[in-house]
């Protein structure tokens, strides 16, 4: 393949993994406070669903993926008060969020459907183009794409550099010992419910506002519900999450570019492999660090306590 | 003073009580703020679930798949295992099964129906041990697995209807031959009510699973599983063989409601053999708190909710996506409410 | 004690609820859409038709149930409408044949019509319209369009009719290229914008320089193909509003006459089972707008070869026909068979991709 091909395949990978990307930097901080929030999806179609509803009425994409966020955070903030204030199971409160979250967008999208937006401007024609060797590439990105790298690298220095992200990693490992420093575990829960919540609202407004911007009920097409899972293939680890999700686009885009290219494979087993492929690197890293568990504790009870 | 057995039953109806009084709450605010009027809402939901012979046998079909889903997520939560997988269950015990029909097309029904059933059993449960095998010989988490495995199933049904199983005659049309008669669970009808057996079949397991799991060692077994691993191990349980036969097992009953939806419901194998169901399944497990007893009625309340979503879109002119914001709303209001009581009951 | 509860607040709201339900107007006709009625595609084309049966009969009463998926649930659907009192139920989209022929058994006093079926029965006649003339016309103006002749097609599924579309484009831009290409790329869904999204810049990275598809919903296609700078031909409805700069031309259906005509049949009682067949020169299919980027000389040429076609000067599966395989599948002089055409499942030379 050229050097062309090459660059294409890595931008439409690029593309292609930001909204889960997005989704997966939330799910990894909510579970590094020790909290499961399976209605990623729900609030990834509510971000998508608004996000597009505010660009189309301010005509302001930044705008949209702010209110995208605010979506996303506030049925985040359902999830928080179940789990958080009344005790239920996070597993199932998650799935609970995960139906409203897609009922809601379902519901109030109906007017969205067939509707225009403009979206960002391209960078195509802009300095960025200009720049030598890596402006072909860097041109095709969108501002979501250049946003998901920059928080890729917010995420994994706050977790692992600051005394804040000590905190938080000690309420996902140990709420006792959270305790005893005095601080409080279930404020930090709660942040990290919101802040999982502000993530996956903005990636699902990622996916309609920029990467499509169209809205289509159900489009995230179980985006969400997948990044939940890559979150453990990435070992709860932001800076591990960007090369997973890479994984998952780079299968996506090959899929197409085989088919493309002229191959005749059936597209369909094909089509198996953003699947696939994460399974197989699940497998091989569970295989590779003896248990590997870098699971935060307290999330071993949420898996275990049912019934 | 309140006679025990009235503070026992006002204690035993207070989350059910409460949860439906919650939810109905939400929903009238909810219909409200859209400009419907609730109470007549309410009342054509209930038309359309239950209120006619055909809303009535709507409700019942989409019952059964959501049965045999809600059980195959309640056994592997017996354990301790979350499986999101009975979709994906669903998705290939029906591609298994239609192999038998395209072999044995033309064989009468009790030569064919059981060679189908069993494929699709077979299927099901190679779809939930997977996970179950992974779980158990290499700790890969259950969940991230099955939901994998969904899509994967999902796709490779596709592959086969696109491709090597598709009926010419469809002209492209993504589908496989119609299956015979023979294919097909028996009818079942009484008056005006018509269902098939898939219906009896999936009541009777839940009946059995119930029993099993209240009064066997191995419904012990898999509590302790559950609960406290170490001591289980102790007493001589295989964690790595229970966790392969029990969700082998669920593979086989998400199979089954592959199954009724391709023939019975279809007539052949297509894409979009379920509308969420496996999803369904997996609330109602946890609404019913994985009880097998308790999944039978609360089966039949989603079926009806599903089933009053056309109703309602026709004549309320409601987006059929509201009889997801209805589930959604059920749930969260009967699990908040127990939730609450127990933390309530916990601290005093 | 849970189920004994629900069984109480079913029976109350049963009793509330008595006579709750409207009932519909006489000669209502239903339409049911697998997607949403203002798609910009395939079912925004349905729902136009319509609306030119409720603006252009009166007395009739048409309503319409959307995002009904090509399952088991499109039998409920119907059954609902019908049980409200529709006569005639127009079943859009093809999957929803084999539930349409099992209730036309069940309810033979109610019309059924059927968008695309290759069965009838006597209460369910079928609707379609030949498109590939339409794609023939704008495979010209692609080939004028793009200097290395390069286009791209994304696809849903290798049905027939999306291969129709494919060679069709193909064999018009061969007719001003002979070097001209067709690319495809299968989303493997009808509807999913994710992955036309990724369909588009897999296409373009490959070189190509116009776009055409068949997808329910055109839209994320021309948008995607916006943001890449290339040029498009539409499908199924006139998205030309989405991208005026990009856009060259496409197709269209145009229902809403013929289905206005069985509605009158039905009313009067002459309607009888029968195939309606469209095309270019029926109307049924249109050649949508020219985009201001289409030069003069080109639209010339286009609107010629459309009188053309619709005086049956010029057939698009004329020979010669070569097949992606080298093959003479159709020799010069003569013409592909309707059943051939109808059955699809080759691609001409010059296409690059696969059948299965």
């Amino acid at each position: 393949m050229s050097v062309h091909a090459i660059v294409g395949l890595l931008a439409t990978a690029l593309l292609t993994a930001t909204p889960v990307l997005l989704a997966m930097l939330g799910e990894t901080l909510t579970e590094r406070a020790g909290i499961v929030n399976l209605g990623v999806e729900g609030q990834m179609l509510v971000g998508a669903a608004a996000g597009f509803a505010a660009n189309h009425v301010s005509g302001n994409p930044w705008l949209g993926l702010a209110v995208g966020a605010l979506a996303g955070m506030a049925l985040s903030s359902v999830h928080a008060f179940l789990c958080l204030g009344l005790g239920v199971n996070q597993i199932a409160s998650g799935l609970a969020i995960m139906f409203l979250g897609n009922g809601l967008s379902s519901f109030y999208g109906t007017p969205l459907v067939g509707q225009q937006i403009a979206g960002f401007h391209g960078l195509e024609h802009s300095w960025v183009a200009a720049i030598p060797l890596a402006g072909e590439f860097l041109a095709q990105l969108t501002p979501t794409v250049y946003l998901g790298l920059a928080l890729v690298v917010a995420c994994g220095l706050f977790l692992y550099r600051t005394q804040w992200g000590l905190v938080w990693r000690s309420a996902g490992e140990s709420a006792d010992a959270l305790r005893m420093l005095g601080k409080h575990p279930a404020a930090v829960r709660l942040i990290a419910v919101l802040t999982g919540g502000v993530f996956t609202g903005l990636a699902g407004a990622a996916l309609s506002v920029d990467y499509t911007r169209t809205w289509v009920e159900q489009m995230t097409a179980g985006r969400g519900l997948l990044a939940v899972g890559l979150v453990i293939v990435a070992r709860w680890s932001p800076w591990l999450a960007l090369p997973v999700a890479l994984i998952y686009g780079l299968s996506d885009a090959l899929s197409l570019r085989l088919q493309s290219a002229g191959f005749d494979l059936s597209p369909y087993l094909l089509g198996t492999l953003p699947y696939v492929v994460p399974l197989i690197v699940l497998l091989l890293s569970y295989r590779a660090s003896q248990r590997g568990t870098s699971m935060p504790q307290e999330l071993a009870g949420v898996f275990r306590g049912m019934a | 003073m309140k006679s025990p057995w009235v503070r026992a039953l006002s204690d035993r109806l207070f989350v059910p009580v409460g949860g439906i009084a919650v939810f109905l709450l939400l929903a009238a605010a909810f219909f409200h703020f859209n400009g419907y009027p609730p109470l007549n809402i309410f009342g054509q939901i209930v038309q359309g679930a239950f209120g006619s012979a055909l809303s009535i046998n709507t409700t019942l079909t989409k019952t059964i798949p959501i049965l045999f889903c809600a059980l195959a997520t309640a056994l592997p939560a017996r354990m301790g295992l979350v499986s999101v997988g009975a979709e994906g269950q669903l998705y290939f015990g029906a591609l298994t099964g239609t192999a038998a029909v395209l072999a044995m097309t033309a064989a009468p029904i009790w030569q064919l129906l059981p060679a189908a059933l069993a494929l699709t059993i077979a299927g099901g449960a190679l779809w939930g041990a997977i996970p179950g095998l992974l779980r158990a010989m290499l700790g890969v988490n259950e969940t991230i697995v099955t939901i994998l495995m969904n899509y994967i199933g999902i796709q490779l049904v596709e592959y086969a209807v696109y491709g090597p199983w598709k009926d010419a005659g469809n002209l492209g049309w993504p589908a496989t031959i119609a299956f015979p008669r023979a294919a097909k669970f028996p009818p079942l009808t009484l008056g005006t009510l018509s269902s098939n057996w898939a219906l009896v079949i999936a009541v009777l397991l839940a009946l059995v699973l119930h029993v099993f799991m209240e009064r066997s060692r191995l419904g012990t077994a898999l509590g302790l599983l559950r609960s406290n691993p170490r001591v289980a191990r102790m007493a001589g349980l295989s964690y790595a063989r229970h966790a392969v036969v029990v969700m082998a097992l669920a593979g086989g009953l998400a199979g089954l409601a592959g199954w009724v939806q391709t023939a019975n419901v279809q007539g052949h194998l297509q894409p979009d053999i379920s509308s969420g169901y496996g999803y369904v399944g997996f609330l109602v497990a946890w609404l019913a708190g994985q009880n097998f007893l308790r999944i039978i009625p609360l089966s039949l309340v989603m079926g009806g909710l599903l089933s009053s979503g056309d109703a309602l879109q026709l004549f309320a002119q409601m987006p059929f996506a509201n009889t997801v914001v209805m589930q959604a709303l059920v749930f969260i209001s009967v699990l908040g409410v127990g939730a609450w009581r127990a933390k309530r009951r916990a601290v005093s | 004690m849970k189920h004994r509860t629900f069984t109480l607040v079913a029976a109350l709201g049963l009793a509330a609820s008595l006579g709750a339900q409207p009932a519909l107007a006489d000669t209502s006709v239903g339409f049911v859409y697998v997607g949403a009625k203002t798609d910009g595609g395939y079912n925004e084309a349905q729902e136009a038709g319509r609306e030119y049966v409720q603006k252009t009969l009166k007395g009739v009463k048409t309503n319409e149930l959307e995002n009904i998926p090509e399952n088991a649930q499109v039998t409920q659907a119907m059954e609902r409408m019908i049980g409200a009192g529709d006569k005639i139920i127009f079943a859009t989209s093809y999957g929803y044949l084999p539930y349409a022929l099992d209730l036309a058994k069940k309810y033979p006093k109610v019309t059924f019509m059927h968008c695309g079926g290759a069965k009838r029965a006597e209460n369910l006649g079928t609707y379609f319209a030949d498109m590939f003339e339409a794609m023939y016309l704008s495979g010209i103006a692609a080939g004028k369009a793009s200097p290395d002749g390069k286009i791209g097609f994304v696809a849903a599924h290798p049905i027939p009719q999306i291969l129709q579309d494919i060679n069709a484009i193909a064999l018009g831009a061969q007719s001003v290229n002979p070097k001209a290409t067709v690319t495809v790329v299968y989303t493997g869904a009808w509807n999913d914008p994710g992955k036309d999204v990724a369909a588009v810049n897999t296409l373009v990275d490959q070189g190509v320089q116009v776009i055409g598809m068949h997808v329910d919903s055109p839209v994320p296609v021309i948008e995607a193909a916006k943001k890449r700078g290339v040029k498009v031909i539409g499908y199924h409805f006139n998205d030309m509003r989405f991208d005026p700069k990009g856009w060259l031309t496409g197709g269209y259906w145009n229902w809403g006459p013929i289905m206005a005509s069985v509605v009158k049949e039905v009313e009067v009682g002459t309607w009888k089972s029968q195939a309606i067949y469209g095309n270019l020169k029926s109307g049924a299919s249109k050649l949508a707008p020219f985009g201001p980027s289409v030069d003069a000389a080109t639209r010339k040429l286009v609107l010629e070869k459309e009188k053309a076609i619709e005086d049956g000067k010029l057939n698009v599966w004329q020979g010669p026909i070569t097949t992606q395989d080298g093959k003479l599948l159709v020799a010069a002089g003569s013409v592909l068979p309707r059943d051939k055409v109808d059955a699809m499942d080759f691609f001409v030379k010059g296409v690059i991709g696969s059948l299965k």
